[in-house]
C-alpha cells in the first residue's frame, strides 16, 4: 500500500506545477484582459515587431 | 479637403443632404456635410480622419463596420493645445506605467473605443508616428497602451496622435485607468490557492465518504495530516481579505456582511482541527477550503459586474486639470495643484474658476451653478472674490488665486446636494440599510441554533456555522446596484447617460412629462431665410461671431460650425431675449424685435417669427424654421396616450397648432425660466412625478426641480449640472422605450428581493434544524448570488432599448 504513498507525493508535484504555472500566469498579467485577445485573433494584419520587453 | 458650400449662409446653416451619410461614421450628412473625392463627409473632422487614415493605406478599418469611425461632429471646437498639459512632466507620470530611459510605457483611457475596428486601427498606431512602438487596446476598460521611444516622440505627441484619429484621450484629475488593478491579480492568485487546495483535499476526503466505514487509521491519519497542511495557506492566504474586513468593521462599530462570514469560517475551521487532534472525526476541511474558493469566485465575479458597468460609463469628470498661468508675459500652463496664493490664472469662459481668486480684469460675469445652483450668472467687478467652482461666461478673465486648491472641494462641488436633493426611493436606501439588520439577525440566529442543539457540541457548531454562512444578505444587497447599473451601462450605449443607478428608480415612476419645443421636439438644425435688408455680407460675418458666444439653438444654428473671426466683449446674454455685444468695435445685437429695437437705427418690421440683428444701428432679420425632429410627433402621440404630457416653450405661439393634437391645451408659450420651473413645481404638489425634458438653456431651473431632469444634448460640448440624465438629441425617439426599461428595472429589483426572501427563508429553516452540512451552504450560498446577479444581469440585458436608426 506504500504506493499510495508514492502517488500522493508524484500527483502533489503535478499539482503543485500546475499551480506555479497559474501564479507565474497572472503575475505576468495573462489575466489582465481577458475580452480584447478574443476579438483581436479575427484582425488580420501583420503586426511590426515592436519592443518586446516588459516593464 | 473642399468645403462644399461657400456662402455665408451656406456656411452659416448648410443644406440639409438627407441621402448622404458619411464615409467615416456613416452619421447623415446634414449642415457642415463636406465632400471630397473620398465622398460625402457629416464634418471636416470625419473628413480629415478619414484622409488620415488613407494616407496610411489603413482603409481596412471599413471593411468589416463601415461605421466604425467615431463622428467628429462634436469635436470641431475643442481646443488646439488642450494636450499642452502633457509637457509637464508631474501630469506626465500619471500616465505612465513605466519608463526605461528609452521606452516609455504609457496607459491612456479612450471612451470612444467601441468595436474590433477601433481595436485594429489603435494598434497600428506605429504606422503613423515612427517613434510609436507597440501599441495595445483593451475592448473592455476602454484603455490604450502605447509603447513610445522618448528620444522620437513625446506623451504630448501620442496624445494627440490619438484624438487625430478621433480617439480623444481623457486627462481626468484621476489616474488614467491604467491596466489591471494589482487588486485583481491578487484576487487570481486566492482563489488559484483556494482551488488547489480545495481540489487536493476533495482526493484525500473522498475514499472517506466513499469508503461509509472508518478507514485505516494510517491512511485516515495521513489524508488528516495532508487535509490541514493545505488549510492553513487557504486560511491565511484566500480567506484573509475577510478577516481583516470584518476586523475593520468591528472596529468602526459598522456591521457588515463579513462578519457572520468570518465568524463561520473560524468555527469551522477550529472545529474540524478539534474534531482531527482528538481523533473524533475527521473536520470539515474541505467544505472550509470550498466555501472559501466559492466565495472568492462570487466576489470576482461581483467585481467584473461592477467593473463593466465602470467602464460603460461615459459621462466623466468635468474638473480641471491644469488652468493657464500668466507669469510675466508669458503663459504657461499648470497644474492646479500646484497654483500658490498670488498666481495669476486667466480663466477662458465655460472654464472652471479652480481655487478663491480675486478678479483683475475689471468687469466680467460668472455662473455660480456649480456652487449655489443660482442659474443666472452674475456679473462681478474688479476686486470681488470668486469662489472656487464658478464658471467664466463671456470672455476670459484674468484672476488671482487667493488661497490653495483643494481638489476634494471641487469634487465636492460637482457632488453638491444642491442638485441631488431629490428624495432617494425606498429601493435604494432599503437595500443599503438591510446589510446592517440583517448580520445582527443572523448572529442572533445563530446563537439561537447553537443553543437549541447544546450539548450536542458537534451538531450546534455544525448548525451555528450553516446559519452564519447560509444566511447571507449578498443576494438582497446586489439586487439594486447590480440591475441600476445594468441598466445605466445599456442605456449609456443607447446614447442615453445616467447621472446615478438611482435616476432609473425616478424615471420608473414618471407619470407626467414637460417637453421643452426649441431643441427638444425640433431641431437644433435650423433653415434661415435671411432679409439682409441693411446689413452686408461683413457685418452678416459679425453676426455670427456674436452667435458663436451664445449656446441658445437659435445662436448655435446662425454660428454654424464653420468658425469666423472677430474680437468679441462686453457680450451680454440676455436668457430669452436675445445677445448683444461688441465685435471688432461694431456694436451688435441679435433677438427679439423688442430687444434689439433700443440699437437699431431702422424700423424693425413687427413680421411675426423673425428674429432680428444689428450692427451699429443697421438692421437685418431673418427666419428660422426650425424643422421637428424626425419621429418626435409619434413619440409625443405615445407618450401622451400614457402620460400627462406639457409643452413649455419660450418662443412664441407660431407653431401651436402643430403640437395642438398631442397636447391639447396643456401648452405655455413665451415661457420664462421661472414660468416653466413654476408649472413643474404645481404638478409636483398636485402629486405628479414630472419628468422635464430640455436643453438646459432657459430651463435649468426647471430641469433641476423636476423628479427627473433630462437635458438634450446636441453637439454642444455644454454640460448641465442641474440635470439628471442626458440624453443626445438623435435618440430622443428612444424614450418611450427608456421609460418603459426604467420599469423594468423597478419590476427586475423588486422579483430578485423577493427571490432572496425566499431563498434565505427556505435555507435558514434547513439549517437550523440541522438539515443542511456546512458543505452544501458552502455552495448554496454562491449559488444564491449568482441567481440574482443572473436574474438581474439577464433580464436587464433581453430587449434593452437600442439605437438603430440614423
Amino acid at each position: 500500500m506504500t504506493v499510495i504513498v508514492l502517488l500522493i507525493a508524484v500527483g502533489a508535484v503535478v499539482a503543485g506545477g500546475f499551480l506555479a504555472a497559474f501564479v507565474w500566469a497572472v503575475r505576468s498579467g495573462q489575466f489582465d484582459d481577458t475580452s480584447t485577445p478574443a476579438v483581436r485573433v479575427l484582425l488580420d494584419q501583420p503586426r511590426r515587431s515592436a519592443p518586446q520587453s516588459k516593464p | 479637403v473642399t468645403t462644399a458650400s461657400s456662402s455665408v449662409l451656406d456656411q452659416a446653416v448648410g443644406l440639409p443632404d438627407a441621402l448622404a451619410l458619411c464615409r467615416h461614421c456613416g452619421d447623415a450628412c446634414a449642415a457642415g456635410a463636406v465632400r471630397t473625392d473620398a465622398g460625402s463627409f457629416c464634418c471636416s473632422g470625419c473628413a480629415s480622419v478619414f484622409e488620415l487614415i488613407r494616407e496610411h493605406g489603413l482603409t481596412q478599418f471599413y471593411a468589416c463596420d463601415p461605421d466604425a469611425g467615431v463622428s467628429q461632429r462634436s469635436a470641431l471646437p475643442r481646443d488646439a493645445d488642450r494636450f499642452a498639459v502633457l509637457d509637464d512632466p508631474a501630469i506626465a507620470r500619471r500616465f505612465v506605467d513605466a519608463d526605461d530611459g528609452t521606452f516609455s510605457y504609457v496607459t491612456f483611457s479612450v471612451p470612444s473605443l467601441h468595436c474590433a475596428s477601433c481595436l485594429w486601427l489603435l494598434e497600428q498606431l506605429w504606422r503613423f508616428d515612427e517613434g510609436i512602438g507597440r501599441s495595445e487596446a483593451d475592448l473592455m476598460r476602454r484603455t490604450v497602451r502605447v509603447t513610445f521611444r522618448r528620444d522620437r516622440t513625446t506623451l504630448r505627441a501620442v496624445a494627440e496622435r490619438l484624438a487625430s484619429l478621433g480617439y480623444e484621450p481623457t486627462l481626468d484629475g484621476e489616474r488614467a485607468a491604467g491596466h489591471m488593478p494589482p487588486a485583481r491579480r491578487d484576487l487570481y492568485l486566492k482563489i488559484g490557492v483556494a482551488g488547489f487546495a480545495v481540489g487536493n483535499m476533495m482526493l484525500f476526503s473522498i475514499p472517506r465518504y466513499a469508503n461509509g466505514a472508518p478507514l485505516d487509521p494510517t491512511f485516515q491519519r495521513l489524508f488528516d495530516g495532508l487535509n490541514v497542511l493545505l488549510a492553513f495557506p487557504v486560511l491565511v492566504y484566500s480567506a484573509a481579505d475577510f478577516f481583516r474586513a470584518a476586523w475593520r468593521s468591528v472596529r468602526t462599530r459598522v456591521m457588515t456582511l463579513d462578519v457572520p462570514v468570518a465568524i463561520g469560517l473560524v468555527v469551522l475551521f477550529v472545529r474540524s482541527l478539534w474534531d482531527i487532534s482528538t481523533r473524533s472525526g475527521e473536520g470539515f476541511l474541505d467544505s472550509f477550503a470550498g466555501l472559501v474558493f466559492f466565495l472568492l469566485i462570487g466576489r470576482l465575479f461581483q467585481q467584473m459586474a461592477f467593473d463593466s458597468i465602470a467602464f460603460d460609463r461615459t459621462v466623466r469628470s468635468f474638473l480641471p486639470l491644469s488652468v493657464r498661468v500668466a507669469t510675466g508675459s508669458r503663459m504657461a500652463m499648470r497644474r492646479i495643484e500646484d497654483l500658490t496664493p498670488g498666481d495669476v490664472i486667466v480663466v477662458r469662459p465655460g472654464e472652471v474658476v479652480p481655487a478663491d481668486a480675486c478678479l483683475l480684469d475689471t468687469q466680467g460675469r460668472v455662473d455660480l451653478a456649480f456652487v449655489t445652483g443660482e442659474q443666472h450668472p452674475v456679473p462681478v467687478q474688479a476686486g470681488d472674490v470668486i469662489t472656487a467652482g464658478a464658471r467664466i461666461v463671456g470672455e476670459a478673465q484674468r484672476l488671482q488665486i487667493m488661497r490653495p486648491v483643494s481638489q476634494s472641494r471641487l469634487t465636492d462641488l460637482w457632488n453638491n446636494p444642491v442638485f441631488t436633493q431629490k428624495p432617494a426611493h425606498w429601493l435604494t436606501t432599503v437595500s443599503a440599510r438591510f446589510g446592517r439588520w440583517f448580520t445582527l439577525g443572523a448572529l442572533a440566529l445563530a446563537v439561537l441554533g447553537f443553543v437549541a442543539w447544546w450539548p450536542d457540541f458537534g451538531m450546534a457548531s455544525q448548525v451555528a456555522t450553516a446559519v452564519l454562512i447560509i444566511a447571507c444578505p449578498c443576494a438582497l444587497t446586489l439586487a439594486a446596484p447590480i440591475t441600476l447599473g445594468t441598466t445605466l451601462g445599456m442605456l449609456g450605449q443607447a446614447g442615453v447617460y445616467l447621472k446615478q443607478g438611482a435616476v432609473a428608480l425616478d424615471l420608473s415612476r414618471v407619470d407626467t412629462i414637460a417637453f421643452d419645443k426649441t431643441g427638444t421636439l425640433t431641431t437644433a438644425e435650423a433653415t434661415a431665410t435671411v432679409d439682409l435688408e441693411g446689413l452686408d455680407d461683413r457685418d452678416w460675418a459679425r453676426v455670427r461671431r456674436l452667435a458663436a458666444e451664445s449656446i441658445h439653438p437659435v445662436c448655435r444654428a446662425l454660428a454654424g460650425r464653420v468658425a469666423v473671426e472677430g474680437r468679441v466683449h462686453d457680450v451680454l446674454d440676455a436668457v430669452g431675449e436675445g445677445i448683444r455685444g461688441v465685435v471688432d468695435d461694431a456694436t451688435v445685437a441679435v433677438g427679439k424685435a423688442s430687444f434689439v429695437a433700443g440699437l437699431a437705427r431702422a424700423a424693425i418690421g413687427p413680421a411675426g417669427g423673425r428674429t432680428w440683428a444689428s450692427v451699429d444701428g443697421r438692421v437685418g432679420s431673418f427666419a428660422l424654421a426650425t424643422p421637428e425632429r424626425r419621429g418626435m410627433a409619434d413619440v409625443v402621440d405615445t407618450l401622451a396616450a400614457s402620460h400627462e404630457a406639457w409643452l413649455l416653450s419660450g418662443d412664441n405661439d407660431d407653431e401651436a397648432p402643430r403640437w395642438q393634437t398631442a397636447f391639447g391645451d396643456r401648452m405655455r408659450f413665451r415661457q420664462t425660466p421661472a414660468d416653466k420651473l413654476g408649472t413643474v413645481q404645481a404638478r409636483q404638489s398636485a402629486g405628479r412625478h414630472v419628468l422635464m425634458i430640455g436643453d438646459g438653456l432657459n430651463d435649468a431651473g426647471a430641469l433641476a426641480a423636476a423628479d427627473v431632469g433630462l437635458a438634450v444634448s446636441d453637439d454642444t460640448a455644454c454640460l448641465v449640472p442641474a440635470c439628471d440624465a442626458v440624453i443626445g438629441g438623435d435618440r430622443l425617439t428612444l424614450l418611450p422605450a427608456v421609460l418603459r426599461y426604467a420599469r423594468r428595472a423597478r419590476a427586475v429589483i423588486v422579483l430578485c428581493l423577493v427571490v432572496s426572501v425566499a431563498y434565505n427563508v427556505i435555507g435558514l429553516t434547513l439549517a437550523l434544524t440541522g438539515r443542511l452540512t456546512p458543505l452544501a451552504t458552502a455552495i448554496l450560498m454562491p449559488v444564491s448570488s449568482l441567481t440574482v446577479i443572473g436574474l438581474s444581469v439577464g433580464l436587464m440585458r433581453v430587449r434593452a432599448p437600442r439605437w438603430s436608426g440614423r
